[in-house]
C-alpha cells in the first residue's frame, strides 16, 4: 500500500475522529456545568448521588464505559445496538468528559471569592444573573488551562472508539498496520494527532490571550 | 467426539435447509433483499485484512462475497473488535464472525451456531532464523509472545491444551496484535511468537531472518460463528459455499492464497 | 426615618455577636460605628444589608418592613419580591472593594443599573461618567480594576454603589485594606458625600475622620451599643469606662 493510499484511508477515519471530538465538546462542556451545579446543590441526596456518579465515571476506564453504553442497553433491556456507532460513542465520551469538566468547573467556582457573590447580592443581581454575569466569566478564565489539558487528552482518547468498532482514524490505522505488517500507519496516526493538538493549542492559546486583559 | 459434532451440525443444517425451504414457499416474493453483514477481524491476513487499495480483502472476505452473490444477498463487511467479537455478534452488529476464527468448545457451549470447519489451523512457533531453536522444547525458559484473544492464547492458558508446554516457558507475553508480537520478536524482547501457521508463513516469506518451526502444536479448525437462532442462515451460507466448491470458484479464490491453500478442507 | 433596626440579635453557633442592638438612621445623617474588632459592628452592617440573616429583631427601610419578629418570637423575612424592592434603598462599600475584575471601571458602575434596575443606557452612562468625574477617575473609565491602586478601586466601588441611587450607603471599614497614604483620597470622597447630605453609616477605625465627619458616633463592644452620641461628646467626654479605655488605646 502506498503512503498516499494510507493517508487517504486514514483521513476518511479522521472525519469520524473529528466528529467524536467536536460532538463530545459540544455536549460535555455544558453538561459538565450542569453536573457541577448539581454537585454543589444544597440537597444532600442530589449532591451526594452526583458525587458518586462522578467518582464512578472518573474511577473506571473509558473503555468500559464505551462498552457499557454501547452494549449495556442491549444486554439489559434488549434494545438493539445502534448501527450508527457515533451515537453511543459520543454519549459515552460526553458523559465521561462531563464528569471531568464538572470537577474542573467546581474547582473554578469555588475559587471565586465570596466577596464577588456578596457584591452582586447587595447590588440586587438575581442568582442567575450573578452566575452568568459575574461568576461564570471569571470561572472560564481560571479553568481555561485545565480545560485545555482535558481537550488535548480528548483528542488522543478518540482512539478508544475502536473498542466498539467505530471506524475512526486510529482504528483504521491499526487495521492497516496489521494487514500490511507495517508500523507506518502508526507514524501517520501520530502526525494526525500532533497536528490536531497543535491546532487545539493554538486556538486555546488565543482564547487565553483574549482573556488576559484582567487578572 | 468431533465427528459426532460434525454429524450433529450436518443434521442441523439439513433441518435448517428444510425449514428454510418451507418458509420460502410460504412467502415466495421477499420484497427486500437480505443484507448479510460479515464480521471480520480486519487485522488478520490473509483471511481478512485491508489490501493495498485500502479495501477489505482476504480469503474469507472473497468467499463470503461470492457466497452472498450466489444467494442474491447484499454483502457488507463489519470490522469487529476481536476481543468483543461475540458481544458484537450478539448485538446484531454483524450476522456472523468469519475471519480465520478457531472453533472453540466454549462457543458451542454458549449456544452459537457454528458452521462445519473449512480450515485446519496449525499453531506454530515463529523464531529468528539465527536463534538455533529447532522445536518447542528448545524454548524452555524463554519468552513467548501470543496475540490476545486468539486460539494460541487459549492453548497456552492455564487450562489450555498446551498448559504443560507453557509452564516450561519463562513468560508468555500477550500482545493485542500480531504486528506487535512480531515486532517484539524482531526487537529481541521475546524469543518466539506462537501463532497460526498461515500468518507465520506469510510473515516469514515477506521478512528475512525468520523461520517457522516445523511442529504443529495445535490441531484446531476454523469455522464461522452465527447467533444461536441463526441456523438457517448458517445452512444457507454453507450451501452456497458448497456450490462454490462444486463450480470451482472456491479453488480459484484459494489460488490467490498459496500460504493457506494446503490446509483448506473443502479442496484437499 | 430611612433605617430602623430594632432589637437585633445574631449568633454564630454559640457565639452571640449581636445582643439586642437597635439602630435608627435619619435622612442626611452620617453615623460612624467604632469599636474593637469582634465587637459586632461589621455584623451589624451585614445584617442591615441582608448578607446575614438576623436571629430576631426587625429591620425597616423607608417604613417598609424587611424583617419582623412577632410576639411569639418568630422572626420572618418578607418574600423575595418585597426584599428585592427594599434592596434598592441601600448600597454597601466593602473593605475589600469586591469590584468585578472582568469588567472595566465603567462597566462595573453601569452593569447593575442596566441589568438590575433596567434603566436606559444613555442615562446610566451619563450618570456613571458624572460619578467618575466626582471621584476624579474620568480617565480610568476604560481601565480594569487590576490596573488601579487600592484607593482608586475603592473610589470606583463607591461610584458603583452610588450609581444605584441608594437612599443610604453603608461602608464596612472602607480604608482598612488600603496603604496609609491611600486612605486620604477615599476619606475625602466620603467627606464630600457627607457635605452633599448623603445618608451614610460608616464602620471605621479612622477616629479623627469619624470625629470630623459624623453627626453621630456609636461605640460598640461585646455585641451591644455601649455609648452613642454627638462625636464631640463621645470622643471628648465619654461617659462609659469601656469607651474611655478604647479611645485611650487608640490615641496612644
Amino acid at each position: 500500500m502506498t503512503l498516499w493510499t494510507m493517508v487517504i484511508k486514514m483521513s476518511e477515519g479522521f472525519g469520524k475522529t473529528c466528529a467524536i471530538f467536536f460532538l463530545t465538546l459540544i455536549f460535555a462542556l455544558p453538561l459538565g456545568m450542569v453536573v457541577a451545579l448539581l454537585r454543589k446543590s444544597k440537597n444532600k441526596i442530589i449532591s451526594n448521588s452526583v458525587r458518586f456518579i462522578i467518582s464512578v465515571l472518573r474511577g473506571t476506564p473509558l473503555m468500559l464505559q464505551l462498552l457499557a453504553v454501547t452494549y449495556g442497553p442491549y444486554y439489559l433491556f434488549d434494545i438493539s445496538v445502534s448501527r450508527n456507532k457515533l451515537i453511543p460513542v459520543v454519549i459515552a465520551f460526553s458523559i465521561n468528559y462531563a464528569a471531568y469538566f464538572a470537577e474542573i468547573y467546581r474547582g473554578g467556582i469555588e475559587s471565586i471569592s465570596v466577596g464577588q457573590y456578596e457584591a452582586a447580592e447587595v447590588l440586587g443581581y438575581t442568582r442567575a444573573q450573578t452566575f452568568m454575569r459575574i461568576i461564570l466569566p471569571q470561572v472560564i478564565k481560571r479553568i481555561l488551562p485545565s480545560v485545555t489539558n482535558e481537550i488535548v487528552t480528548l483528542v488522543k482518547d478518540t482512539s478508544m472508539a475502536f473498542t466498539v468498532s467505530y471506524q475512526e482514524m486510529f482504528t483504521i490505522g491499526k487495521q492497516i498496520a496489521n494487514s500490511q505488517t507495517s508500523f507506518l500507519p502508526f507514524v501517520v496516526a501520530g502526525v494526525f494527532y500532533f497536528v490536531f493538538n497543535a491546532a487545539v493549542d493554538f486556538v486555546m492559546g488565543k482564547t487565553e490571550k483574549m482573556l488576559d486583559y484582567y487578572q | 467426539m468431533k465427528k459426532i459434532i460434525c454429524l450433529a451440525l450436518a443434521m442441523m443444517m439439513l433441518l435448517a435447509l428444510c425449514a428454510c425451504g418451507e418458509k420460502k414457499e410460504e412467502a415466495p416474493a421477499a420484497p427486500e433483499a437480505v443484507t448479510f453483514t460479515m464480521g471480520i477481524d480486519a487485522e488478520y491476513p490473509p483471511f481478512s485484512y485491508i489490501d493495498d487499495n485500502g479495501e477489505y480483502a482476504g480469503f474469507d472476505v472473497e468467499v463470503c462475497r461470492a457466497a452472498c452473490e450466489k444467494l442474491g444477498w447484499n454483502f457488507e463487511v463489519f470490522a469487529v473488535n476481536w476481543d468483543e467479537k461475540l458481544v458484537q455478534l450478539d448485538a446484531d452488529e454483524c450476522d456472523c464472525v468469519w475471519s480465520g476464527m478457531t472453533i472453540l468448545d466454549s462457543m458451542k457451549e454458549a449456544g452459537y451456531v457454528l458452521s462445519a470447519p473449512y480450515y485446519d489451523s496449525t499453531q506454530v512457533m515463529l523464531v529468528k532464523s539465527d536463534s538455533g531453536f529447532a522445536s518447542s522444547a528448545d524454548l524452555a525458559g524463554k519468552d513467548v509472545a501470543v496475540q490476545l484473544g486468539t486460539s494460541g492464547e487459549a492453548l497456552l492458558a492455564d487450562d489450555g491444551d498446551l498448559a504443560d508446554l507453557a509452564a516450561t516457558f519463562n513468560n508468555v507475553i500477550t500482545c493485542d496484535s500480531f504486528l506487535k508480537c512480531f515486532t517484539e520478536l524482531d526487537g529481541g524482547a521475546v524469543d518466539a511468537v506462537f501463532v497460526d501457521m498461515p500468518v507465520a508463513t506469510a510473515y516469514a516469506a515477506e521478512n528475512e531472518g525468520f523461520t517457522v518451526l516445523n511442529e504443529n502444536l495445535g490441531a484446531e479448525q476454523y469455522g464461522i460463528a452465527f447467533r444461536s437462532g441463526d441456523s438457517e442462515m448458517c445452512a444457507a451460507i454453507e450451501g452456497a459455499v458448497a456450490e462454490l466448491v462444486k463450480d470451482g470458484t472456491y479453488a480459484k479464490i484459494a489460488e490467490n492464497y498459496p500460504d493457506i491453500i494446503n490446509n483448506l478442507l473443502f479442496i484437499n | 426615618m430611612i433605617l430602623q433596626m430594632e432589637h437585633i440579635k445574631k449568633s454564630f453557633g454559640d457565639l452571640q455577636v449581636l445582643r439586642d442592638v437597635s439602630l435608627h438612621v435619619d435622612a442626611g445623617e452620617v453615623v460612624s460605628v467604632i469599636g474593637p474588632s469582634g465587637s459586632g459592628k461589621s455584623t451589624l452592617l451585614r445584617c442591615a444589608t441582608m448578607l446575614e440573616r438576623v436571629d430576631s429583631g426587625s429591620i425597616r427601610y423607608m417604613g417598609e418592613t424587611a424583617v419582623s419578629t412577632d410576639e411569639y418570637g418568630n422572626t420572618s423575612y418578607v418574600d423575595a419580591a418585597a426584599l428585592k424592592g427594599i434592596k434598592r434603598y441601600y448600597g454597601l462599600v466593602f473593605q475589600q472593594f469586591n469590584l468585578f475584575p472582568h469588567h472595566s471601571v465603567l462597566k462595573n458602575i453601569m452593569d447593575a443599573p442596566l441589568h438590575v434596575q433596567k434603566r436606559e443606557k444613555e442615562e446610566v452612562k451619563a450618570a456613571a461618567m458624572e460619578l467618575l468625574r466626582k471621584m476624579g477617575l474620568e480617565s480610568k473609565a476604560n481601565a480594569y480594576p487590576c490596573q488601579l491602586s487600592g484607593g482608586q478601586q475603592q473610589r470606583v466601588a463607591i461610584a458603583r454603589a452610588l450609581a444605584m441611587k441608594p437612599e443610604i450607603l453603608f461602608f464596612d471599614e472602607p480604608t482598612s485594606a488600603l496603604d496609609p497614604e491611600l486612605t486620604g483620597e477615599v476619606l475625602k470622597v466620603i467627606k464630600q458625600l457627607a457635605e452633599e447630605n448623603m445618608t451614610m453609616v460608616v464602620v471605621t477605625h479612622e477616629m479623627p475622620f469619624a470625629r470630623a465627619v459624623s453627626d453621630r458616633v456609636i461605640f460598640m463592644d461585646g455585641g451591644v451599643i455601649v455609648e452613642e452620641g454627638h462625636p464631640e461628646a463621645v470622643f471628648g467626654n465619654p461617659t462609659q469606662e469601656r469607651t474611655k479605655q478604647f479611645l485611650q488605646n487608640y490615641q496612644r
